[in-house]
């Protein structure tokens, strides 16, 4: 069994993940891509990642020492499972670049393909780990600088393009408020911000607004959707943060954005976690899966759910009306994923007991985690947050941070129960930053 | 493939590496990560850090104070995005 897709007949109805797909399936235009030399069907615009796992092609990539199977995991930038090469450009994350007609993919970091890597034997001799600190040392320099020149060759992301690239001009745009993240709390915060006549820009990764809602297979919406007041980049990172400038990446290019707050609505990361295996192709975030879902894709014939958050739940009950086969063990700990090249099954440990269950994609639902990289970068402090089991951002009971005009909302900063509670926390936040900034009350 | 537990999969960090590493006296996140080199992979951490993080405090019983300093870029960045950037900075410490 294998991923296929997935459309709105193959549901009851009135389901939210119907409407979504109907909806969907009603703009969907099919484009003819490439993986290793084979022509594969895509949807235009979805994410490439996607287009191969419908395909069936799971096993994208390699991992640079011991050359494991790896595949898409979290869907959203948030790992290497799905580094590919697009065209003449390596090291391109195929959950994140949108199918087009034509679009070349490669493996990369492997001999000849991802699939069937001839340095898989690799992972073979070093059962364990391998140490590289101590790899051939004490036998000699010769042999030492040898075995560099080996492990340099074997190892990394691909090789450079063909010729080198272009110099792209830069932007620059001033604000009094950058708000990242355009999830509830982020349009929330921008839109209390744009009423109170300050300007904002609202950047954010996706191609619309919702955040986390927008994989959610038991939401159909309506979405938040910023004012028009509200500046919105959209398909857009900021990369990096500084006290004088924040830089976002877009289509390319870079904008260089200066504001005099700056607000970090950045949501969370989804943790596969930890157990023997937890790189194999085939296992994936409840995230990632319910994300394949709405657009269409399902990742898997017999779908395992461990774990008990939110997403599992969700998805529990979305795969049962789409008679998919789904076993969910939301009390059990995952010990070991089975499978050579892709996972076919799982050992789990429930009330002090192992058992195996069978599989053909594992979906691990643990607690999301704070993404406070960019609120860390710019200086909010962080620390260990108990509950959650991850660090998290410092923040006072309206966002503010250690840092002057750096603020924090939404789930970034803690666990919110809905996204109507993720809003009002946007609201809040925005009200503070308006105070600190002296705009009208 | 073997039953290797990833720590850190853009680094091929295992769990193995990073119990000899708090055995060899690493007890902090950005010793274990000087040894191991976890985290300085792909993602910059958005996996890693919390999973090290959590073997850390089950091992020696210290609830982990901070990870190590998120560094940019969020995600890899072209630097011909980054280059024209340059020519009109006249301080390189921002």
């Amino acid at each position: 069994m294998a991923p296929r897709r997935i459309d709105a007949q193959d549901l009851p109805p009135a389901t939210p993940l119907a409407r979504r797909l109907a909806h969907r399936a009603a703009a969907a235009q099919t484009v003819t891509i490439e993986h290793d030399g084979e022509p594969i069907e895509a949807r235009l615009g979805e994410p490439v990642a996607l287009s191969l796992a419908a395909a069936g092609r799971l096993s994208l990539a390699r991992s640079p020492k011991y050359h494991r199977p790896r595949g898409a995991s979290c869907m959203r930038g948030g790992c290497d499972g799905c580094l590919v090469r697009v065209g003449d450009t390596p090291g391109v994350m195929a959950c994140r670049v949108g199918a087009a007609s034509g679009m070349k993919v490669t493996s990369q970091n492997a001999f000849p393909t991802a699939g069937v890597d001839v340095f898989g034997v690799t992972d073979w001799f070093f059962p364990k780990h391998m140490d590289h600190h101590r790899l051939m040392v004490g036998f000699g320099d010769a042999i030492n600088r040898t075995m560099q020149a080996f492990a340099r060759r074997m190892a990394g992301l691909g090789t450079l393009p063909e010729s080198p690239g272009e110099i792209v001009a830069h932007d620059e745009v001033s604000v009094d408020v950058l708000v990242v993240g355009a999830g509830s709390a982020g349009c929330a915060a921008a839109d209390t911000l744009a009423a109170r006549g300050l300007s904002v820009l609202l950047v954010d990764e996706e191609p619309a607004a919702g955040g986390s809602r927008l994989d959610r297979v038991d939401d159909a919406g309506p979405f938040p959707s910023p004012a028009s007041t509200v500046r919105a980049m959209r398909e857009a990172s900021a990369v990096a943060t500084y006290a004088n400038g924040t830089l976002v990446l877009c289509s390319g290019a870079i904008t260089l954005v200066n504001a005099r707050a700056r607000l970090f609505a950045t949501g969370t990361h989804d943790l596969v976690g930890s157990f023997a295996r937890n790189d194999l192709p085939g296992i994936f975030t409840a995230r990632a899966f319910s994300k394949a879902l709405c657009h269409g894709v399902l990742l898997g014939e017999r779908v395992a759910i461990v774990g008990s958050s939110a997403w599992a739940v969700a998805l529990h009950e979305a795969l049962r009306e789409a008679k998919v086969r789904v076993e969910w063990a939301p009390e059990a700990e995952l010990v070991e994923a089975l499978g050579a090249r892709a996972v076919h099954g799982a050992v789990v440990r429930e009330g002090g007991r192992a058992r195996s269950i069978k599989c053909d994609a594992l979906v691990t639902a643990a607690e999301p985690v704070a993404a406070y990289e960019l609120a860390g970068q710019a200086g909010a402090g962080l620390a260990w947050d108990d509950a959650r089991r991850c660090f998290a951002p410092r923040s006072d009971d309206d966002g503010a941070t250690a840092a002057a005009g750096v603020y924090v909302a939404g789930s970034v900063r803690g666990r919110f129960a809905s996204h109507a509670d993720r809003e009002a926390d946007g609201v809040r936040v925005a009200l503070r930053i308006a105070r600190d900034l002296g705009g009208a009350p | 493939m073997t039953a290797k537990v990833l720590l850190c999969r853009c680094e091929d960090v295992t769990l193995d590496e990073v119990e000899e590493a708090i055995a060899k006296g690493h007890r902090d996140l950005e010793s274990v990560k000087r040894y191991t080199g976890f985290g300085t992979g792909w993602c910059q951490g958005k996996q890693c850090v919390n999973l090290c993080a959590r073997v850390l405090y089950e091992r020696t019983g210290e609830a982990p104070t901070l990870p190590f300093t998120p560094r940019p870029p969020f995600h890899p960045v072209p630097l011909g995005a980054l280059a024209s950037l340059a020519e009109d900075s006249e301080d390189d410490d921002a």
